[in-house]
């Protein structure tokens, strides 16, 4: 410390300092997960099937997307996760934080349950799901038969109710997680707005729509762009739970690049319809943010 | 102050290199030379075939060793695949899955092993499942067969004859009711039957017995009499259905093994299990005995003729990337794996071996092994189709086929309208892309 160098040696000191700091996280970043991707681009308009070389194959993949009734049921499935998936979730979250921002009696014990869903095991989490589901032994079925359901719905064993049971349990599982974003949003909620209110005559709703929520715009925008790429990239759930069945009913994008790639050895079309998963993530995203820009303008 | 920020940098690099993992060092066999393979498995632990074939070549050839290099049984063939692209892989590996052999062959992942094969003679099961255009690329040491086990007891409780050899499925169906009746009034809660949740339960019997029937033709009209037989069955409570079965997660061996059906349709592997499961305690103590598979006419049943069935062989190849220097004691190990003395040697252990002549004295010796006539029967003879032909478009195809399977057992499509759209789907995504 004793020696003190000029300017330019201080600076250029500082930039290698910065750079060790940064270096060990940036060459893993770099070849496990930046080099992957490029990669992907390239093999998108290729023919491989892991070994030897891929073959440059031009739009093939992307011709062969078009007239492929699978990937476009994949599409289908994945958006209709998402449409249900990111309400239920924002609003069961939302309401789960409002809920336990107050200072109520064990309210930590409250938070730490509605989370704990989410750091259980997700395979743990599905099998006691499917067992509560199942149609003919599971106690949701015996319950809807007690209130005099005649017909209860065979749920992840019926092509209709299976998405719905999906969603369920997807929503049952984030909502934790995403309560608390919303809890460390609302501690930012200025007190005084609140106080401001209830001398205007705000009751608790008008205070919520009023207050909160507004105050909350950055946080909510957050969860939401989140919310559309989990749900987008929906996988692990879904092969635990259906394997994309029963048919196709539950299939998704992510499970489709799957099959394709680990089951069929096609990776060249794999990585065709991963990108087309990007895209979509990427456009939604980035409507997301002209949205949200034009609303704070 | 400089030297230390070399010292950081230094220690960063190594670390990042390490986390990548650049490490520096080699993968040289070395030392152990020419006369030491390394052979894939997996579960080593509850799988000891890999063990019993690699101490019997060293028995039998004290100056060659085999080291096991052991893999995760669900994702084998994603890792083998990984192992061989980057050349990591062992210098023996096994063709878990037949599905799976033409990728690593078309990819040029085994060697010609023909010559091996020439050795034979025409004791191994199996072995024209490995030939492509008349080079054999894999040699089968197991070849099991899809068989009827059925609970003695059970039958015994509901007065229902045993099966005799001459069961088609129609005649397997009418039993399987008859079972659940009888047990009901009997007063047990057991089933007829437990057909287990894979496609192949019925899609396998379904290719291997209708006459004509092929996979990659794409046209899918052979499995109509297979599932509407298992979905009556299901309708008419002589089975779980495959909803149940999947969302409670269902095993073959409970279902079985705890005397919760009658009878099911498995493959030979199972005999070794439920033997183990049954000294255990994991399996309830109980008589048992397996009879051929039925049949889909009358042409094929009987004890004087051949029963059609299916199971794939599971065999063993040579990576290319071995060492030149180890390629003869590789094709030696092979050798030996098809050979009589293995075959005894695994079927010590339970395990249908590719030469199941050289076997059956060996299995039916091994207490509570079944050994009336039919039982016999059943482990020796029977014409044993590949669950899959060897293809390009066999994964792809089970894919479609395995939707179908689910939409119909769960009761989504009716039958002709899911092969109709199977048949589709296997045109356009697969067969005409």
């Amino acid at each position: 410390m004793s020696r003190v160098g000029p300017a330019s040696v201080i600076r250029g000191r500082n930039t290698l300092l910065g750079w060790s700091f940064l270096l060990p996280n940036f060459v893993g970043f770099a070849l496990l997960t930046m080099v992957p991707v490029v990669l992907l681009f390239y093999y998108a308009f290729t023919t491989w099937d892991i070994f030897g070389g891929a073959e440059w194959s031009g739009l093939d993949n992307a011709r062969q997307m078009l007239h492929d009734a699978s990937f476009w049921t994949a599409v289908q499935n994945t958006v209709y996760y998402t449409v249900f998936h990111i309400p239920l979730t924002l609003v069961a979250s939302l309401g789960l934080a409002v809920l336990l921002n107050k200072r109520l009696r064990a309210v930590a014990f409250f938070r730490t349950v509605a989370f704990f869903p989410y750091i259980a095991s997700i395979v743990a989490v599905a099998q006691v799901w499917n067992m509560l589901f199942s149609p003919g032994y599971g106690p949701i079925n015996a319950v809807l038969r007690a209130v005099g359901v005649d017909n209860p719905p065979g749920w992840t064993t019926s092509a209709d109710w299976s998405m719905p049971a999906v969603i369920v349990v997807g929503t049952w599982r984030e909502m934790g997680y995403f309560m608390l974003i919303f809890l460390a949003g609302l501690q930012t909620v200025p007190g005084e707005l609140y106080e401001a209110a209830r001398v205007d005559g705000a009751n608790a709703w008008q205070r919520l729509w009023a207050v909160t929520l507004p105050c909350l715009r950055p946080t909510t925008f957050f969860v939401v762009v989140l919310l559309t790429i989990n749900s987008f990239k929906v996988l692990d759930l879904i092969l635990v739970m259906t394997n994309g069945g029963p048919g196709q009913s539950t299939l998704v994008l992510a499970q489709y690049v799957y099959r394709k790639g680990f089951e069929e050895n096609q990776f060249g079309y794999a990585s065709a319809v991963s990108v087309v998963l990007f895209l979509l993530c990427f456009l939604i995203t980035l409507v997301q943010f002209v949205v949200n820009r034009r609303r704070e303008a | 102050m400089k030297r230390s920020i070399a010292a950081v940098l230094g220690a960063v690099t190594a670390l990042s290199l390490t986390l990548t993992g650049c490490g520096s060092g080699d993968d040289d066999a070395g030392g152990a030379g020419d006369k030491t393979l390394t052979l894939a498995g997996w579960s080593l632990a509850t799988t000891p075939e890999f063990k019993v074939l690699a101490d019997g070549f060293h028995a039998a050839n004290p100056d060659y060793t085999v080291e096991l290099k052991e893999y995760d049984p669900k994702n084998y063939d994603t890792q083998m695949i990984a192992d061989l692209a980057a050349g990591k892989a062992p210098d023996i590996y096994v063709q878990k899955t037949l599905k799976n052999f033409y990728t690593y062959q078309n990819g040029k992942q085994l060697l010609d092993v023909s010559d091996v094969a020439t050795g034979l003679g025409s004791g191994a099961n199996g072995l024209p499942f490995y030939q492509v255009e008349g080079k054999t690329f894999a040699i089968p040491y197991r070849q099991d067969s899809w068989v009827v086990y059925y609970n003695k007891a059970l039958f015994d409780q509901a007065k229902v004859k045993y099966p005799d050899g001459s069961w088609t499925w129609d005649d397997y169906a009418a039993a399987g009711k008859q079972l659940t009746a009888g047990l009901k009034t009997a007063g047990s809660k057991a089933l007829g039957i437990y057909q287990h949740v894979w496609q192949s339960t019925l899609q396998g019997f379904a290719l291997a017995q209708t006459p004509g029937a092929d996979l990659s033709s794409g046209n899918f009209g052979y499995l109509k009499p297979y599932y509407t037989r298992a979905v009556d069955l299901q309708k008419a409570g002589a089975q779980v259905g495959l909803g149940d079965a999947t969302t409670n997660n269902l095993t073959y061996q409970a279902q079985f093994g705890k005397q919760q059906a009658a009878m099911m349709t498995m493959g030979t592997w199972y005999i070794a299990t439920l033997l183990s499961q049954q000294k255990s305690g994991d399996a309830d103590k109980f008589e048992w005995g397996i009879a051929p598979a039925p049949q889909l006419d009358k042409s094929t049943t009987g004890l004087s003729a051949t029963p059609v069935t299916f199971a794939d062989p599971t065999g063993m190849g040579i990576n290319p990337k071995i060492n030149k220097n180890k390629i003869e004691t590789a094709k030696k190990f092979l050798s030996y794996v098809a050979s009589p003395e293995a075959a005894k040697a695994l079927a010590g252990i339970g395990i249908t071996p590719a030469n199941t002549d050289a076997a059956a004295d060996t299995i039916f010796a091994i207490p509570g092994v079944p050994t009336d006539a039919v039982s016999k029967f059943a482990f020796t003879k029977h014409d044993t189709k590949p669950e899959n032909p060897v293809g390009k478009y066999t994964a792809p195809l089970q894919n479609i086929l395995n939707d179908l399977h689910t939409s119909v057992l769960s009761g989504t499509t009716d039958i002709d309208a899911a092969i109709t759209q199977a048949q589709d789907k296997a045109k356009n995504e697969v067969l005409n892309k």
